[in-house]
């Protein structure tokens, strides 16, 4: 579609063009259809860790239900691990120096600087060189042994079946696999594992965090089929439900973190410890389940051989655990009456690094997180709820998350923190447990779209923010944070593949957060948004939502036609600035002479005299007229705006001229007297947004009026709105979004009349001179009058 | 094929913590903005980098407990450090901003400086290195002029320098 002749811009053409077509598994209104499927795969696996070799090796067996209408002459399987191959697609596509790399720092030379490698570049060199990476697959068999064909394509494995697996049919078979895990720091990766070498234990200690450790079966959707997408490192996951029996042998001092409960609790932890966990589902505050000095001991100790750990998880996407010696462990019970899981065991394990940061605040970010996150959506749908520290920033997975954030250790050997670390850690742990509702429930596909879960969680983390502590200065993502890239002509539109995009911080994460609270807090209003949001959690709760099933439902719960804003904020790169450009006011003329003409008379008489004739009588030159009294007639006694019988008669005529119900608005609107007035606006970002406008009035009163994005549906660019006030109340003063709501990028052309805003700079001068630090407190304080003649 | 001297970097670079880029860690990103101030006519310059980073950039410089929120030493610090990593050349005369100063808002911080008045349309010549010695990933965003009329350069690791017209 089109516009070939004049320059009209459709900014609300419905976005059904653009969005694929209602189907019987997703229907018109975003919800799943009365044909929803999605497969079911269910793991059962076994996997040792040799902690000296930091190596896994692990066998499953893998049963998968093919729910889709649709016969499977194969099956796809993600193979993670295998990016780390040397000859990887990852790898090969690695631009040195260029943007978005994945890796530690070099720089591309010039004429005038050599090309560098960093120390942590050759670090990671010589690690790929001396370590073998990737998954070595041993086998891959039927339930009785028989070898099955598989054909491995970098991070993906094809294997095909004996005979198509027809729908609602389910096959099993068995993988081997053995792998060398990375060091993390080394490699930059999503897992892996941290030395600690300063450690009492000789040789030292480690973490390991064990994610994308298995292979994990490609999804099969009802909108892509197989969703083969090989894994380049920043475009995260799209996984499939199911059951996880899941057997982990560590050495014996270990204590594991995972997804899912502990099986075998008698075999793995001490009796003290198992009370402990037990009486922590009633604390009303974390209580440790192994205390520091368990950890300290383990942590200067040896293994007496291994221990098998017993996880069990149902319903969960995904499987990932931590093992060290070096965890201390804490637990609280998060009560939901009602709910599957009336009891959480909300979670977190830590070493000594962790310090008191972790002890006050891990867990009760944790709390914090269930108890806002499921206000806005659904009560926590798992057991466990869990934050690990290690060597990853922050990672999501299905009951437990990893998170970075630690203390710094002082040469007296005290452990400090800033309020920075403080906050970053509340904020990561807020926002890793956050994804445990959204997309490891609601399931969205982040390899294509990871502004679909992260946008969406970005919001909610900065909402949880605002309720731990109004007053942290959190990245919050409102809109006003994101003008500068909004504005730049170096972004790319929200739906872009996550893959493809430059600045995906900003791109899938600030903008859609900041579009959200827009949405939630100016447009459609608190209580239909959260209705609506709440409704997209509830719909595609354990399913397998997509973009349009989000704008559909949005729209539809919210009763708000939203196309308009998809099509701006997500398929756009416009930016908001609307500008008041000028005001008109208007008069009703009474037609009658007698009130009209004078009034017209006092107009003329408020302008300001012709600088000429003002001059004329400085200078004192003579007035004809003034000087030849004889010779003045009427129109010197009279002027242009003296009533005349005619005048008289016209307004008679016109008032009989009128119909009954035109003399009704006519005597009224003379009677009301009222203050009309027209305000221009042009769109100067792009962006069709709602014009909100802080009125003040004459008499001092102030009013702040809503008007929706829909007036820009005819002309884009520029409108005109007529205001009506009644008599009493004329405009003094027009402020377009007087409370920076909407991300306005000029707030100069707000103004009417217009106002200098000053600029950042300008503003922090003002505010710098008002610092206390150059006010004399100490006098102020003593009661002190300044000396003014000094 | 040229041959290109390849040497290490003198700084260690602190791990990077390449995981989920959850807004609440490094982002790995720094975008300022330079502008005319049309009343006064100065050149405006105005850094945002998100807190984390800058605490982490100076714990990597050595700082034994850099505190961005807490201690105005921390944050002039950083200040300097920004300064020395945003070259600005007007009208083929490198450039030397007086500093104005530094605020937290919105989980960034803010480093302002200013150069004497110029005119739109004065060649400039510009290279924001703030962060690259310390993140392979990280990209900044310069953002010459104000409002609608905003032209971005982006910078990584290596870059050299860009040209463009000055703007209010």
């Amino acid at each position: 579609m089109q516009q070939t002749k004049g320059s009209f811009e459709d900014k609300f053409r419905q976005l059904d063009e653009v969005l694929p077509d209602p189907s019987t598994t997703r229907n018109a209104s975003g919800a799943p259809g009365h044909e929803y499927w999605q497969q079911k795969v269910d793991y059962k696996i076994t996997a040792t860790l040799d902690e000296t070799k930091r190596r896994l090796t692990a066998k499953a067996t893998i049963r998968y239900t093919n729910n889709s209408p649709d016969a499977l002459p194969w099956l796809w399987l993600q193979l993670d691990q295998n990016i780390f191959k040397r000859d990887s697609m990852a790898e090969l596509t690695d631009a040195f120096g260029g943007p978005g790399r994945r890796g530690p720092k070099v720089s591309l030379g010039s004429a005038s600087e050599p090309t560098k490698l960093s120390m942590d570049e050759l670090r990671r060199q010589q690690a790929m060189a001396d370590n073998e990476y990737g998954y070595d697959i041993s086998a891959v068999t039927l339930m009785d042994g028989a070898a099955l064909p598989h054909t491995i394509v970098g991070t993906l494995m094809r294997v095909d079946l004996p005979a198509p697996l027809a729908p609602g049919e389910t096959t099993e078979f068995a993988i081997e696999w053995a792998f060398n895990i990375v060091e993390e720091d080394a490699i930059n990766a999503r897992s892996g594992y941290e030395h600690f070498p300063d450690d009492p234990r000789k040789g030292g200690n480690d973490i390991f965090l064990l994610a994308q450790w298995f292979p994990r079966m490609v999804v099969y959707s009802d909108y892509e089929g197989w969703h083969n997408k090989e894994f380049l490192g920043r475009g995260e996951f799209t996984l499939e439900f199911g059951d996880y029996e899941v057997d982990l042998t560590v050495p014996s001092d270990h204590i594991i973190a995972a997804t899912g409960t502990i099986q075998n609790p008698d075999a793995v932890l001490t009796a003290a410890q198992r009370q402990r966990l037990e009486t922590a589902k009633d604390a009303a505050a974390p209580m440790f389940i192994v205390t520091p000095q368990e950890a300290a001991a383990a942590e200067a100790g040896n293994p007496k051989g291994t221990k098998t750990w017993k996880f069990a998880a149902t319903n969960v996407r995904d499987f990932a655990w931590a093992s060290s010696r070096k965890f201390m462990w804490d637990a609280q019970g998060v009560k939901q009456p009602g709910a599957e899981n009336e009891t959480v065991l909300a979670m977190s394990f830590w070493p000594k690094e962790g310090g008191d940061l972790w002890k006050k605040y891990s867990t009760a970010a944790v709390v914090h997180t269930l108890k806002v996150y499921s206000r806005f959506s659904f009560d926590y749908p798992y057991p466990t709820a869990q934050s690990v520290n290690g060597p990853v920033g922050g990672m999501e997975y299905p009951m437990i998350t990893f998170n970075g954030p630690r203390t710094t250790l002082n040469k007296d050997g005290t452990r400090t923190y800033s309020l920075a670390e403080k906050m970053f850690l509340v904020g990561v742990v807020i926002h890793e447990i956050g994804h445990i509702y959204f997309p490891m429930t609601v399931n969205s596909d982040e390899r294509q779209w990871t502004w679909m879960d992260e946008g969406l969680n970005s919001f909610l983390d900065s909402v949880a923010g605002f309720e731990w502590d109004p007053n942290m200065p959190w990245t919050r993502s409102v809109p006003r944070d994101l003008v500068s890239y909004m504005v730049s002509n170096q972004q790319e539109p929200i739906m872009t593949q996550s893959d493809s995009v430059t600045n995906l911080g900003s791109n899938a994460y600030g903008k859609p957060s900041a579009a959200y609270h827009l949405l939630r807090d100016t447009i459609i209003g608190r209580e239909r948004f959260d209705f609506a949001l709440k409704e997209y959690a509830r719909r595609w709760k354990f399913k397998r939502p997509t973009p349009a099933d989000f704008f559909r439902t949005m729209e539809e719960a919210s009763g708000t036609d939203l196309d308009w804003f998809w099509r701006g904020w997500f398929y756009s790169t416009d930016h908001v600035d609307i500008s008041l450009d000028s005001i008109y006011r208007l008069k009703v003329d009474t037609k009658d002479p007698d009130i009209d003409l004078p009034r017209r008379r006092a107009e003329k008489e408020a302008e300001p005299d012709l600088v000429g004739i003002g001059l004329n009588k400085a200078q004192g030159l003579p007035i004809w007229v003034l000087e030849n009294p004889g010779v003045r007639d009427f129109y010197d006694t009279n002027d242009q705006f003296t009533v005349t019988p005619k005048d008289r008669k016209g307004y008679t005529s016109f008032l009989e001229g009128l119909d009954p119900w035109e003399r009704q608005v006519f005597d009224r609107a003379v009677k009301e007297d009222a203050n009309y007035y027209v305000l221009n606006f042009s769109n100067k970002g792009g962006l069709v947004m709602p014009v909100i406008l802080g009125l003040t009035f004459k008499d001092g009163s102030t009013q702040k009026m809503n008007i929706p994005a829909e007036i820009w549906r005819r002309n884009a660019r520029d409108v005109a709105k007529l205001l009506v006030f009644p008599k009493g109340k004329e405009l003094v003063q027009v402020v377009v979004d007087p409370d920076w709501e909407t991300g306005d990028a000029d707030l100069e052309n707000n103004h009417y009349p217009r106002r200098i805003i000053p600029s950042r700079i300008e503003a922090f001068k003002d505010e710098a001179s008002m610092d206390r630090v150059s006010r004399d407190l100490m006098g102020e304080a003593a009661g002190a009058e300044p000396d003014k003649r000094k | 094929m040229i041959a290109r001297r390849a040497v290490l970097a003198g700084a260690a670079a602190l791990a990077a913590v390449l995981a989920a880029p959850a807004l609440a860690h490094q982002q790995k990103r720094a975008i300022s903005t330079v502008a005319i101030n049309p009343r006064s006519g100065a050149i405006e310059i105005m850094h945002q980098v998100p807190v984390h980073d800058a605490e982490h950039a100076l714990r990597v410089q050595g700082a034994q407990s850099p505190d961005i929120i807490g201690s105005a030493e921390s944050r002039e610090a950083f200040a300097r450090y920004v300064a020395q990593r945003f070259v600005l050349a007007v009208d083929g005369v490198v450039a030397v901003p007086a500093y104005v100063g530094s605020e937290i808002t919105g989980g960034s911080l803010w480093v302002y400086q200013e150069l004497p008045a110029a005119r739109a349309g004065t060649p400039i010549r510009i290279n924001s290195q703030i962060l690259t010695d310390v993140w392979a990933l990280q990209e900044n965003r310069v953002n010459i002029g104000s409002g609608a009329g905003v032209t971005t350069l982006i910078f990584t690791a290596g870059d050299a320098a860009q040209d463009m017209l000055l703007a209010s």
